[in-house]
């Protein structure tokens, strides 16, 4: 069940807008930002809010790359795999990446902080090779920057912010 | 390094984004204040765009002041305005650059434009990886609207006018026009061949344009200082105003850089960027993006204009110029984008939703000493056929691959008769 | 119109015309898949590449895509547009299965075809393909996702065309996937129609599901006997069998679609287990019979009764689901042999508002769904739509999608699958919100409308003025007064008697208000139409001859294709009649208690083995081929059947009217009369269409070009005023669960929920009643159990309740029934 107060939250984005299913990514964006992943019991609250049907709602779900309908971990690591940062050497990141969590790519790390995933190309080709957790972008990654990266990210389970 | 006037990116600082008052101290807002305030008529807006010969920059090139005066008097209201922020073709990331750097400058140009057909409300569309990007919209627009250019009744006038964010959830077809639409009305991001063309029924069935981020950043500086200057700007007469090039590759030093329209890629590399990356050698660039043709160092010193790329059978896209070296296997990159249009293929029309899958396995076969001869036809017949698509992504999907087979048939060949890639040991990828 | 030239041929189609449509005209039928005329152009496909050699485009474009225009010169034949079109099915074939085999489409898909017919044989991708895990989709719908070919027709018709919003396209890429959020039956009662438009074998019919290969089928030109309209069918026959219902088209009627009580509600011609086994075998006193022992024994049983106490001691009773042979032979026989009768209907009031429809039904003001669904506004009052007659609702959707305002006026708590505005109201309420709704745009009709048509605008408008009009009301006065083609759409279940007529006032006052008005009447059953020309003159109802059986006049009735047990609203006083009878002679095809109490029983055959004419509710006549010949089918045991034998256990049936025929000795010319010649013979209307062994051809109408404005309506009656009993008691229709059909159709039992009664939320408070209770109402003849179901949508007044099959209802013990609120008891 969605609480009380992101529900409230959530109607109040959707009457900003000239029709309700505009909303719909913003929605399942809050709803994510709060429990990760799309839920079908969220799904099926979410689109009651958006006045769809659940399979409406789905039909979006399913087609947009950062919303997930599978439970992920808190961060979700997408390692971008196009064109300049498989040049500049992506697949020793996401090699890295696995290795350090003891995760294959499309996998959960066992504490549940980290899933890996593959992005397609994140608008960050000046700074390849690139990654996006959770909304923020990280570039010209290193194994000394990523190591950085994720235990600052598993001792501040608290995380948010921007570039 | 030549010293060429910096007009997008005047306020761009090395470590932050430009503010409303650095802004306004460079000039910004007065075209806002001069216009909207009765000294010019909504079409005359327009006549002086078109007048300046301002091309889209997001990747079609079609003259902007067309598009707004497409939309007719008698069409009805509410009309939209959406920037198109979605950026999502591999080697593209100017509109960040300078969404980063000034966002005032996009804000005011769309305020602009909005002007010129009547628009009252606007969606600034943004993907996922860019929240920073919103994020600095954001903020930046509730200051305009303190300032009162954003709201009801700009600067005491008649004409009210608003900018709203919409996230997009990520899908590279999003960047299409029609699709875009699609996307913010909350539908499945299709898209939709006109007629009717978006300018008389677009969002919600109301008169809509969709401008790429960059051209709206030109919009107030070409009504400030006029269409001459706006022409004297570009390095070739048959362009206008400058380019942001976005580079990224084997060169030293990647990144955005505002260089006159027309500017030599040899120039554009050698100087911008500080040459080649260390034991790297030009081999091939993509001059656009991913949807545009590999070109070989026999075209280093082509200047980077729309006209001058069409020429040679290539196009300027978004001037996202991806630099190959030596060490690269092109296979390897072609397959590497193939990748990348078969996974966002939006799945409407069959060339491209099963087409796109099909070349991406006879690619990735020849990349992988599974490659046959008779795949390099094939190849050439599907290239041939997903011009037959529903949009054009898919004929963009294939343009990388015909000059793969153009200009590097010879090292396709090696792969299939070496039976694997012969970069294996030197690339780093 | 513009002119243009396909395949060295050239064709001038209207304007709008695309250039695969124009190529149709000329019999080329360019390969598609995602492209369907009802559904439009999407291209998405791309199978109906064509070259363009000369006009406004050039090269290889999509012939769905591309308006014909003048000077275009069209090649399907050119071999760039060729090549690109085996392209596209060797990518469609990169993933699809090649489980034909076992496809329950293999013989009749699109893509095998087009396979086939492109020459795609070798797989040149050298890659795997692709799986989907299935969904359940409910018990008419199989789903097999493998073999899917992406043309979005299944998401573009339930969607779109059809309104509901449970399945769809999901995913994207090479990824995409057509179902639902999660597993479960599809809510649409479309949802059959799937079947028939997948090009392959995606959706497959499950009731059919791998007992039939296509090419062994017997199929014929059918019509759907389940409600009024008569929608054109394909029915398929195998092994004696029926397997398999699909849509067929008719412009006029049904276009290209077929609801699912219509697809599925078959089985009751195959029969059943245990009580719904079909009675194959003709019977005498309980006992089995030869077929001509059986006519022999009834017709000398007659003949002895009427020696015996004169014909009219003989009564005859049809139905409004006999076939119009059937009730023309009864009318015939009637008149020659003075029977008594025949009587079509229970429900004296249902009689005289059918009869009152088919009366004012003229050809100025009737259309055809294909006319509603080009309506500018469409009008419902006192209907329906989507449990009487489930396609007029697909039809005052596509109205709807092309901006069209639907109002409804009726006491149900209507469902539309498209936006509409609803006024429940009272039966007796429902003419005065129709006048309220029309009068602004028939106040100043055109001068010299006539002098009926003068009073009748005068009653009209005082009619009008009896209570003030609902807040909503007026906006939809001003569209209609702006409308160029409305139409009026009313129905006879649960209007007064005076309702269709009046009705047909209005569309009359539209029309001299200078628009292209339509009207558009719903009845009862696929015979009624029939049944209303055949009773027209006389006012009995089958109540009059069950007075006649106690009073003793009557001593033997005859019932065609007719079980009053189920419609006679008195069962125990029916059952004390019958008992007094000294034959009832009873010929049907169902296992009904008439039936089972029938003295003598003839096995009729069904409308799969017979041919049957039937007239449908805008007069037009619907022929249904013969499609087999019918008898006890081949159980799945016995698949493929090892023995043939030229006798088949009930495979001699005649056909009701035959039957008749012979039980009464009716006199012959040679052998058995021609339905084209006794027809004419009680229907002079029939007299014009001429002879021939299938005299009525699909689809014309049988209207006069106008009666003018009746006087019927004024003659109504008065209503009950103050101290009238609480509520009224409406028996309605639903989809599924009160038709004969369903009673006898196990096809259906999946289909059907459980009965509730609807009532309005201001009535349930009073009455202490919340949704989802159960209550017991007591009828004169006794009580039944149900549960409530709390509307605002439902009218003030009134209990709606189904004639449910799960339901005895027949204890109300006679029409119109009346109850108060003390009758409703919470349990």
């Amino acid at each position: 069940m969605l609480p009380d107060e992101l529900k409230v939250k959530l109607r109040e984005v959707i009457a900003a807008a000239e029709s309700p299913r505009e909303k719909a990514i913003d929605v399942m964006f809050e709803i994510q930002e709060l429990q990760g992943w799309m839920s079908d019991q969220a799904m099926v609250e979410a689109a009651e809010l958006l006045g769809m049907t659940p399979l409406e709602l789905e039909e979006l779900a399913t087609f947009y790359d950062y919303i997930y309908r599978s439970p992920v971990g808190k961060y979700v690591i997408k390692v971008c795999d196009s064109t300049v940062c498989w040049l500049e050497g992506r697949r020793r990141v996401v090699d890295y990446i696995a290795s350090r969590l003891a995760i294959p790519m499309g996998g959960t790390s066992a504490d549940g902080l980290f899933t890996l995933l593959p992005v397609c190309c994140i608008g960050y080709c000046d700074r390849a090779p690139a990654m996006v957790i959770n909304k923020r972008v990280f570039g010209n990654l290193t194994p000394e920057k990523i190591d950085r990266i994720l235990s600052q990210l598993a001792k501040n389970a608290d995380f948010s912010g921007s570039e | 390094m030549p010293d060429y006037p910096r007009v997008l990116f005047k306020n761009r600082k090395p470590d932050r984004v430009a503010t409303l008052d650095e802004y306004r101290e460079s000039g910004g807002y007065q075209a806002l204040e001069k216009f909207i305030g009765g000294a010019i008529s909504p079409k005359e807006v327009i006549r002086l765009v078109s007048e300046a010969g301002l091309l889209g920059r997001g990747g079609a090139g079609f003259p902007s002041g067309m598009k707004w005066g497409a939309v007719a008097d008698s069409s009805p209201f509410p009309r939209y305005l959406v920037a198109n922020a979605d950026e999502m073709e591999p080697g593209t990331f100017k509109d960040r650059v300078l969404l980063h750097a000034d966002p005032h400058c996009v804000i005011e140009g769309m305020i602009l434009a909005a002007y010129s057909f009547s628009a009252t409300k606007a969606f600034f569309f943004v993907r996922p990886s860019y929240e920073s990007s919103a994020r600095i919209l954001e903020r930046e627009l509730e200051n305009a609207r303190k300032a009162g250019f954003l709201g009801d009744r700009i600067l005491g006038t008649d004409f009210s006018f608003d900018i709203v964010v919409h996230r997009s959830g990520g899908r590279y077809i999003c960047g299409e026009a029609s699709a875009l639409l699609n996307a913010i009305m909350g539908k499945r991001p299709n898209p939709v061949k006109p007629p009717p063309y978006p300018t008389e029924k677009g969002l919600w069935g109301k008169p809509t344009v969709v401008n790429n981020v960059e051209t709206l950043a030109n919009v107030p500086h070409i009504l400030r200082n006029g269409p001459e200057w706006f022409k004297s700007l570009s390095a070739v007469s048959h362009g206008t105003g400058t380019k942001i090039y976005g580079i990224s590759g084997k060169v030293r030093r990647p990144g955005a850089v505002e260089l006159p329209m027309g500017t030599k890629l040899s120039e554009i590399i050698d100087v911008h960027c500080e040459g080649m990356a260390p034991g790297s050698t030009f081999k091939a660039c993509l001059p656009g993006g991913a949807s545009t043709r590999f070109m070989t160092a026999e075209r280093y010193d082509i200047p980077m204009d729309f006209e001058s790329l069409k020429k040679i059978g290539n196009r300027l896209g978004t001037a996202a110029i991806m630099v190959f070296d030596h060490k690269t296997c092109l296979v390897g990159a072609t397959l590497n984008l193939m990748e990348f249009f078969a996974r966002e293929s939006c799945g409407w029309c069959t060339p491209c939703r099963e087409g796109l899958i099909y070349m991406r396995d006879l690619l990735w076969r020849i990349e992988n000493g599974e490659g046959k001869e008779e795949y390099i036809p094939n190849l050439r017949m599907l290239c041939k056929e997903v011009w037959n698509s529903y949009c054009a992504l898919a004929p963009g999907a294939a343009e990388p691959v015909i000059s793969l087979l153009d200009f590097f048939e010879d090292e396709v060949r090696q792969h299939i008769s070496e039976k694997g890639c012969p970069f294996h040991a030197t690339a780093d990828h | 119109m513009p002119r243009l030239i396909i395949d060295e041929r050239e064709i001038e189609v209207p304007e709008g015309t695309k250039v695969i449509d124009a190529a149709q005209r000329l019999g080329i039928v360019i390969p598609r898949f995602c492209y369907h005329e009802a559904l439009g152009s999407v291209g998405a496909c791309r199978m109906c590449a064509v070259k363009f050699l000369q006009g406004p485009f050039k090269g290889v474009q999509m012939s769905c895509m591309v308006d014909a225009r003048d000077g275009m010169v069209v090649s399907t034949t050119d071999e760039e547009a060729v090549q690109f079109r085996q392209r596209v099915i060797e990518l469609l074939m990169m993933n699809h299965p090649l489980d034909c085999p076992v496809c329950d489409e293999g013989g009749q898909c699109l893509l095998q075809d087009e396979t086939v017919s492109g020459g795609h044989a070798r797989r040149r991708f050298p890659g795997p393909k692709r799986t989907y895990r299935d969904q359940y989709l409910g018990p008419y719908i199989k789903h097999e996702m493998n073999r899917c070919i992406h043309c979005y027709r299944c998401s573009r018709f339930y969607q779109e065309f059809c309104g509901y919003r449970d399945l769809g396209p999901l995913q994207i890429g090479s990824r995409m996937y057509f179902g639902r959020f999660s597993d479960g039956p599809l809510e649409s009662p479309f949802s059959g129609n799937l079947v028939d438009i997948c090009p392959t074998g995606v959706y497959t019919d499950k009731t059919a599901r791998f007992k039939l290969r296509r090419w062994d089928l017997q199929r014929a030109p059918s019509v759907c006997n389940q409600c009024s309209l008569g929608c054109a069918t394909v029915a398929n026959g195998h092994y004696r069998g029926v397997m398999r219902i699909e849509a067929r088209f008719n412009r006029d009627v049904n276009g290209y679609f077929l609801c699912d009580a219509g697809r599925f509600g078959f089985s009751y011609a195959n029969g059943g287990q245990g009580r719904r086994e079909r009675p194959l075998l003709p019977r005498i006193a309980g006992v089995s019979a030869s077929a001509p022992s059986a006519l022999a024994s009834a017709r000398e049983a007659l003949e002895n009764i009427s020696q015996k106490y004169g014909p009219r001691a003989i009564a005859a009773a049809g139905s409004n689901r006999s076939s119009l042979e059937s009730q023309a032979m009864l009318a015939l026989i009637c008149k020659t042999r003075d029977w008594r009768g025949p009587v079509f209907f229970f429900d004296p009031s249902e009689r005289g508002k059918t009869v009152a429809a088919v009366q004012e039904l003229s050809s100025d003001i009737a259309v055809s769904m294909r006319e509603i669904e080009k309506a500018d506004l469409v009008i419902v009052a006192g209907a329906d739509p989507l449990n009487e007659a489930p396609m007029c609702a697909l039809a005052i959707r596509q109205a709807a999608r092309k901006n069209a305002p639907i109002v409804t006026i009726d006491s149900r708590p209507l469902f539309l699958p498209c936006e509409f505005t609803h006024f429940p109201v009272a039966p007796e309420k429902i003419e005065h919100y129709l006048a309220m709704l029309v009068w602004k745009a028939v106040e100043k009709v055109a001068e010299n409308p006539g002098k009926d048509a003068e009073m009748f605008c005068r009653q009209l408008g005082a009619l009008s003025l009896e209570s003030a009009p609902p807040e909503a009301m007026a906006a939809f006065s001003e569209l209609l007064l702006a409308s160029k083609r409305p139409v009026i759409i009313c129905g006879t279940d649960v209007t007064r008697e005076s309702t269709p007529s009046f009705a047909a006032g209005c569309a009359r006052l539209l029309k001299c208000a200078q628009k292209e008005a339509g009207l558009f009447f719903l009845l009862p059953g696929a015979g009624s139409f029939g049944s209303a020309l055949l009773s027209g003159t006389q006012s009995q109802t089958f109540g009059d001859l069950v007075e006649d059986i106690e009073k003793g006049v009557v001593r033997a009735l005859v019932v065609s294709e007719c079980d009053p047990f189920h419609y006679y609203p008195d069962h125990a006083r029916l059952e004390r009649a019958v008992s007094k009878l000294e034959q009832l002679i009873a010929i049907d095809y169902f296992p009904s208690e008439t039936v089972e109490r029938a003295s003598i029983f003839y096995p009729a055959s069904t409308v799969f083995e017979t041919g049957s004419t039937y007239i449908n509710q805008e007069g037009r006549l619907r022929f249904a081929q013969p499609v087999h010949c019918g008898g006890a089918p081949i159980s799945p045991g016995e698949h493929p059947p090892r023995v043939y034998s030229g006798l088949v256990p009930g495979g001699d049936h005649l056909p009701a009217w035959k039957a008749l025929c012979q039980i009464a000795s009716m006199p012959r010319e040679d052998g058995v009369p021609a339905p084209e010649k006794f027809i004419p013979s009680v229907l002079p209307a029939f007299s014009g269409l001429g002879a021939g062994p299938i005299y009525p051809v699909d689809g014309p109408r049988l209207l006069s070009p106008g009666p003018g404005f009746t006087s019927q309506w004024s003659q109504r009656g008065e209503e009950a005023g103050e101290g009238a009993p609480d509520f009224e008691l409406l028996l309605v229709e639903w989809m599924f669960g009160t038709s004969e059909f369903a009673a006898w159709s196990d096809s259906l039992d999946a289909a059907v929920c459980e009965p509730h009664m609807s009532i309005n939320t201001k009535d349930a408070a009073r009455a202490g009643l919340s949704d989802g209770d159960r209550v017991s109402v007591e009828l004169d003849g006794g009580a039944f159990e149900i549960a409530v179901s709390v509307s605002e949508r439902t009218a003030e007044k009134v209990l709606v309740v189904p004639r449910h099959q799960l339901l005895d209802w027949q204890k109300i013990k006679g029409f119109p029934v009346r109850i108060l609120a003390g009758k409703i008891r919470k349990i």
